[in-house]
């Protein structure tokens, strides 16, 4: 029973946030690859949440909301300047809205495919992938477009290391070991024709991870520093 | 409509841009969230920014919550504690720590969200902790609300670093079986 102990104590501690940096990094890959373990902090997340409910309410100040207002408009204004992504035709935001953020047009993608909101021109060929370290932190946003087989890379929210690239990994069974897709800036996006030559079936399913590694990408091919961000493409299920 | 039912309703709406539904969100869980983001950050001001920054964040990310996983109460204030701490760990680390101006709040003091089944198992987990020892319910309490790392514990309770972890493991395993579930 001492496994069980073990996941349940590191899961915990992943919780609390008492992890040093190297405990936390592989503690966040696993919840990618581990249901276990995943289950395990997500049972943590919500036994403590209950402290975070009792804590007594506190009103925020009367012009709260609309600073917050104005606060999403700026951010919704910005991304408009800086998005490409997918064409969305806005049928009733009020708020000045002119295009969502990287981050929203991903979180609004898993929730509301098929909605008025977001209107695909025809049939979809754009995919999106958000690549996060978790649900509160997405990192690059990635997207395929299956027509031209062009695969785009954007920072959201990357911040690299001094002497360390930001490496993309196709991960997938077939592959056998992981394949790089090249290295991603932190501060501007990158598009590439790289998955011309994989299988549709490889890069649809497969999990984009992003490593840290030296300066110029991996020496060996293979990924040599941690893995940060991961995601998988939306499911065709438009 | 459950007030739990009603959220998770009005959070799908949130995310596909729904105005309306953000509004009354806004109204249901602000003070909520705001009371976990003074409580953690204790400074007024920087408070109001990250409750802010959290409700931009529920804008961008309604979509993401999923209601197999959890309250949507939950999923919201678990969400305010991260930016929150983010926020208190880059104060820490300008090194500027002129705490405070809000009181300190201790746990104990029922003030649930309003879902009965929600206030029978608080019960259950402050009858959990307060059957940890004194200082290993502190520990848990300090990482928890106030971001501590087995370093920065070991400084507060005079232990080495492994003790800590060895408490908090311990802690965790006899909170767990106290919660049973």
């Amino acid at each position: 029973m001492t496994t069980d102990h073990d996941i349940n104590a590191l899961a915990g501690e992943f919780v609390l946030g008492t992890l040093d940096a190297a405990e936390r990094e592989v503690a966040a890959r696993r919840i990618v690859r581990d249901r276990a373990f995943a289950q395990a902090v997500a049972n943590w997340e919500r036994r403590l949440a209950l402290l975070l409910l009792q804590t007594p309410s506190v009103t925020p100040p009367a012009d709260g909301l609309e600073k917050i207002k104005t606060k999403i408009s700026m951010a919704m204004e910005a991304a408009d300047r800086a998005n490409n992504v997918v064409s969305i035709t806005r049928s009733r935001a009020r708020w000045r809205a002119a295009a969502v953020s990287m981050a929203a047009i991903a979180a609004s993608l898993v929730a509301v495919i098929g909605t008025r909101e977001i209107n695909w021109s025809n049939r979809p060929t754009t995919f999106v992938a958000v690549l996060q370290k978790d649900s509160m932190s997405p990192a690059f946003i990635l997207s395929v477009d299956t027509k031209s087989m062009m695969l785009t890379v954007r920072p959201v929210d990357a911040k690299r290391e001094p002497g360390k690239s930001f490496e993309l990994w196709l991960v997938h069974d077939s592959l056998g070991a992981p394949r790089s897709l090249g290295l991603l800036p932190d501060d501007a996006p990158v598009t590439s024709p790289t998955l011309r030559k994989i299988k549709k079936s490889v890069f649809m399913g497969a999990t984009y991870a992003v490593s840290v590694e030296p300066m110029g990408g991996s020496q060996t091919g293979a990924p040599t520093g941690p893995v940060v961000f991961a995601g998988k493409l939306l499911p065709d299920g438009i | 409509m459950s007030s739990r039912d009603a959220l998770t309703k009005n959070l799908q709406r949130v995310a596909r841009h729904d105005t309306e539904a953000f509004d009354a969100l806004y109204k249901a869980t602000s003070a909520k969230l705001f009371g976990i983001v003074v409580r953690i950050l204790r400074r007024r001001e920087l408070a109001e920014e990250v409750l802010q920054e959290v409700y931009l964040k529920i804008w961008q990310q309604a979509g993401a919550y999923n209601p197999s996983k959890g309250s949507p109460i939950t999923w919201m204030a678990v969400m305010a504690r991260n930016r929150a701490l983010d926020a208190l760990r880059r104060v820490r680390m300008a090194g500027g720590d002129d705490c405070c101006d809000v009181e300190e709040i201790k746990s104990g003091e029922m003030d649930a969200f309003d879902e009965a089944e929600l206030a029978d198992d608080l019960r259950r987990l402050v009858d959990c902790l307060e059957a940890l020892a004194h200082d290993k319910r502190d520990m848990v309490l300090l990482a928890y609300f106030e971001g501590y790392s087995r370093e920065e514990l070991s400084q507060r309770f005079k232990s080495p670093v492994n003790t800590i972890k060895t408490w908090l493991h311990r802690s965790l395993t006899q909170l767990k079986e106290c919660l049973g579930s």
